[in-house]
C-alpha cells in the first residue's frame, strides 16, 4: 500500500480503534486492583485480603509495608512510592501531614464513603483527633485503628492490677522490666508519667523542649544504670516473647504484643490502664496522588468504607485487639451471634471497655514522629543507650 | 587426489579468523578490567557517595546539597562514640574467642584429616548458612534465655540454683551471638591460611623436638598470619555492623555502628547515617592497612599460586 492509497474506510477504522482504546483505559482502571501499600494488621478476616476483596468488592494487590516512618517517607516523598502504589497506611497526627505537604497524598471527598457516618466523634471537626486526618483543615486520610499504649505486666506472678506507670520504674521489678527500643514511645510514656506524678516539669509529652527531654532521659539513665530494664525491645515477636517467656514481668508496650504473649504460654498477661495517662496514637489509610491518577478512587473509597463498617471494627478488635474507629460495634457483635460465641463476646465488650477508659483519659498523649526536637530526642537517646 | 579447500572465495576465512582473533584480543583485556569495573561500579562509587552525603546539609526528609562536618561533630561529642568504641571492644572479643575456637580446628583439619576429605569436613562448617541469619539469632534465645535450655539443664543437674541471667540481653549475649554467627569465617580462612604451612613442617618440628606453644608461636602464626588476619578482620567489621545482633541478643540500648546508622535513618537524619557508615569504612580501610604492612595480606593467596 502506498501512502497516498490510504482511503476513508482505513481512517474510520483508526477512528475506531482509537475510540475503543479511549474507552478500554478508564476499564482497564477500574479491573485493576487496588495496589495498597499496608502491614498485615491493616487486614482482617483471614490470612490473606480475601476477605477484604469481597466485602468492599473490590480486587486488592496488597504490598507489605513496615511501620517504619523513614520507609514511608523515602519511597513516598524521594522514591517512587507515587508510581507503585494507590493506597497506602501510616500513623496519623505526623504522617499525614508530611505526606500531604510533599504532595504525595491527596485531599478525601468523604462524601464518597457511606460509613464516614459511623465515625468516631473525636475525628469530626472539632474533636480532639480531628487533626490526625487533616492537612490544613481538609481530610487526607481515613482511621482504621487506633490504641493508647500501655503496661502489660505478668498478673500470675505479681498477683496485683497494675494501675500506674509507678510500677514499671518500681525497684521490686529491678532486673525485669521493658520498654520499647525507640525514643518515640519510650520517651513520651515515661514523660508522661513524669509529668503527672509531678517528678518532672513537663509541658507537653507528645513535643518536649530540650530541657524536657533531658530530664526525661536522665530519668531512664539513672534507672539503666541501676540495671533496671532487661531489654529495650524492637517488634512483636521480640516484645512478645519477652513477657511469655518470662525474662521480664512489666513491658511498657503495644497491646498486640500482650495478646500474643498471653496466648503463647496461657499465662494471664494483661494490659493495664494507667492513672496518669498513656501515648495513644491511630493508623490511617491514604489515598495517593499516583492512585488518583491512575483512576483508582472509586475503589480506595470502597476500601475506606469497609475500614469504616463495623464488620472491620469488631474484627480488628477481636483479633489484634485495637480499637475500632467507627461506633456500632457493640450492637454489630450483638447482632452476628454466629460469628462471636459468648466468650469472645465477653472479651470484647471488657476488651472495649478498657480502651474506652483508656483513651478518655485526659492525661494522654499523642504520638508525635516528627517532634520539634528531634535531634534532641535523637543525640539524649543515644546517651540512655549508652549509659 | 584433490585437495578440498574449506577456504571461501575471496579469502573471506582469513578475514573472518583476523576478526575473531582481534575479538578474542579484546574480550581478553576486559575479562581482566571487568572486576575492576564491577568493583569501580558496585563498590568505589557508592562509597565515595556514601563519604559526599556525609557532609551534606540535613533537610526535613531528606538533604540538600552542601558542606558540613556537623554529623561527624555529632558523632564524635555525642555518646555515639562512647557507644561504637563499646561495640568495638566487644567485637574485638569476639575475635578472639573465634580466634580460640576456630583456628584450633582449621589446623586440625589440615593436619590430621585426610587430604581427600579436608574439604568435606571444611564443608560443614557452611551448612548453618544454609539457614537465615535472623532464624540463626533467633534460635538462639530459646536456648539461652531465663528458662530456656542451657539454664533448665544446668538447674535439673543441680549445678545451680537460680538461673543465669547474664546470657541473653546482654553484651555476653551478644559476643554469644557474634561468636556462633562468624566463627565458621576464622575456621574458613585459617584453613585457607593453613594450605601456606606445609604439612612437613609439622614432621620436622616433631623431628627436632619443638613442644606445641613453640611450634605455634614461632612457625605457625608466621606463616598463617594473613589469613587469620583477614578472617579476624571480617569478624570485627561484622561485629560493628551486624545491627541484627545487638538487637535481638543485647541488653537495654544495647547497640553497635551498624545499629546507630540504622537509628538514625529511622530519625531521618540521613547524613549523620552517611557519617557513621564513613566512619566505618576508614576504620575497615585502616584495619586492612596495619593488616598489610604487617603481615603482606597478598601472600593469602599464595597457595593458590
Amino acid at each position: 500500500m502506498q501512502q497516498f492509497d490510504f482511503n476513508r474506510r482505513q481512517a474510520m477504522a483508526l477512528l475506531t480503534a482509537t475510540t475503543a482504546f479511549g474507552l478500554a483505559r478508564p476499564v482497564l482502571a477500574q479491573d485493576a486492583p487496588l495496589k495498597v501499600w499496608a502491614p498485615g494488621i491493616a487486614k482482617v478476616g483471614g490470612d490473606d485480603w480475601t476477605a477484604m476483596e469481597a466485602q468492599a468488592d473490590i480486587a486488592i494487590a496488597n504490598i507489605a509495608k513496615s511501620a517504619r516512618a523513614d520507609e514511608a517517607i523515602q519511597k513516598m516523598v524521594v522514591g517512587d512510592g507515587n508510581a507503585l502504589y494507590d493506597a497506602m497506611t501510616d500513623n496519623g497526627g505526623g504522617m499525614e501531614d508530611a505526606l500531604a505537604s510533599q504532595n504525595a497524598i491527596v485531599e478525601l471527598d468523604t462524601s464518597r464513603i457511606p460509613n464516614w457516618a459511623n465515625i468516631l466523634d473525636s475525628y469530626k471537626d472539632g474533636g480532639g483527633s480531628a487533626d490526625t486526618i487533616r492537612y490544613e483543615g481538609k481530610v487526607v486520610a481515613v482511621p482504621y485503628i487506633s490504641n493508647a499504649d500501655s503496661l502489660a505486666f505478668n498478673y500470675d506472678e505479681i498477683g496485683e492490677e497494675l494501675t500506674t506507670w509507678e510500677a514499671l520504674f518500681d525497684s521490686q521489678f529491678r532486673g525485669r522490666a521493658a520498654m520499647q527500643n525507640d525514643f518515640g514511645p519510650t520517651l513520651t510514656n515515661t514523660a508522661i508519667y513524669l509529668k503527672q506524678s509531678g517528678k518532672g516539669s513537663i509541658d507537653n509529652p507528645s513535643d518536649m523542649t530540650e530541657d524536657e527531654v533531658r530530664q526525661t532521659c536522665e530519668f531512664l539513665i539513672d534507672l539503666k544504670k541501676k540495671g533496671h530494664f532487661r531489654t529495650f525491645w524492637d517488634g512483636v515477636q521480640n516484645g512478645a516473647d519477652l513477657l511469655s517467656s518470662e525474662e521480664v514481668l512489666v513491658s511498657s508496650c503495644w497491646e498486640v504484643i500482650q495478646i500474643f504473649a498471653a496466648r503463647k504460654n496461657g499465662a494471664d498477661i494483661r494490659y493495664g490502664s494507667m492513672k496518669e495517662g498513656h501515648q495513644s496514637w491511630n493508623n490511617v489509610v491514604m489515598l495517593t496522588r499516583g492512585g488518583q491518577e491512575r483512576g483508582m478512587e472509586d475503589a480506595f473509597y470502597k476500601l475506606a468504607n469497609v475500614y469504616l463498617d463495623p464488620w472491620f471494627g469488631s474484627r480488628t478488635l477481636a483479633g489484634l485487639g485495637f480499637t475500632p474507629q467507627m461506633t456500632g460495634v457493640g450492637d454489630y457483635i450483638e447482632a452476628h451471634p454466629d460469628d462471636f460465641d459468648a466468650d469472645t463476646k465477653a472479651l470484647l465488650a471488657e476488651r472495649l471497655t478498657r480502651k474506652e477508659e483508656r483513651l478518655a483519659n485526659p492525661g494522654n498523649a499523642w504520638q508525635n514522629v516528627f517532634p520539634s526536637n528531634i535531634r534532641a530526642y535523637q543525640d539524649w537517646w543515644a546517651r540512655v543507650q549508652a549509659a | 587426489m584433490a585437495t578440498l579447500s574449506t577456504d571461501l572465495p575471496g579469502g573471506r576465512k582469513g578475514a573472518a579468523g583476523a576478526r575473531m582473533e582481534r575479538w578474542r584480543a579484546v574480550a581478553a583485556r576486559w575479562a581482566f578490567r571487568l572486576p575492576l569495573v564491577f568493583m569501580v561500579l558496585f563498590f568505589a562509587v557508592p562509597m565515595a557517595a556514601t563519604v559526599v552525603f556525609s557532609v551534606f546539609e540535613r533537610t526535613m526528609f531528606w538533604m540538600e546539597p552542601g558542606f558540613t562536618l556537623f554529623s561527624y561533630e555529632n558523632f564524635f561529642f555525642s555518646a555515639r562514640l562512647e557507644n561504637f568504641l563499646t561495640s568495638m571492644k566487644y567485637s574485638a572479643i569476639a575475635v578472639a574467642i573465634c580466634f580460640v575456637l576456630g583456628f584450633p580446628i582449621a589446623v586440625f583439619v589440615r593436619r590430621s584429616v585426610p587430604q581427600v576429605a579436608q574439604h568435606r569436613v571444611v564443608l560443614l562448617f557452611i551448612l548453618p548458612f544454609m539457614v537465615s541469619e535472623i532464624i540463626r539469632v533467633f534460635a538462639l534465645r530459646p536456648v539461652l534465655q531465663r528458662n530456656g535450655l542451657v539454664n533448665t539443664t544446668l538447674m535439673d543437674l543441680g549445678i545451680i540454683d537460680e538461673p543465669i541471667t547474664a546470657l541473653l540481653y546482654t553484651h555476653t549475649g551478644v559476643v554469644i551471638g557474634e561468636v556462633l554467627s562468624f566463627l565458621p569465617f576464622i575456621v574458613f580462612s585459617g584453613f585457607l591460611a593453613m594450605e601456606a604451612v606445609p604439612k612437613y613442617i609439622f614432621e620436622v618440628c616433631d623431628d627436632l623436638g619443638v613442644g606445641p606453644w613453640r611450634r605455634f608461636v614461632d612457625v605457625i602464626l608466621p606463616l598463617a598470619a594473613p589469613g587469620i588476619f583477614a578472617g579476624s578482620v571480617f569478624i570485627f567489621v561484622n561485629g560493628l555492623g551486624v545491627a541484627l545482633l545487638p538487637n535481638i541478643l543485647g541488653g537495654a540500648g544495647a547497640v553497635n555502628a551498624g545499629l546507630i546508622a540504622t537509628q538514625a535513618i529511622t530519625a531521618l537524619d540521613f547524613p549523620l547515617a552517611m557519617a557513621v557508615s564513613a566512619i566505618m569504612l576508614a576504620t575497615l580501610m585502616g584495619l586492612l592497612w596495619i593488616g598489610h604492612r604487617l603481615f603482606d595480606l597478598t601472600r593469602i593467596l599464595t597457595p593458590l599460586n
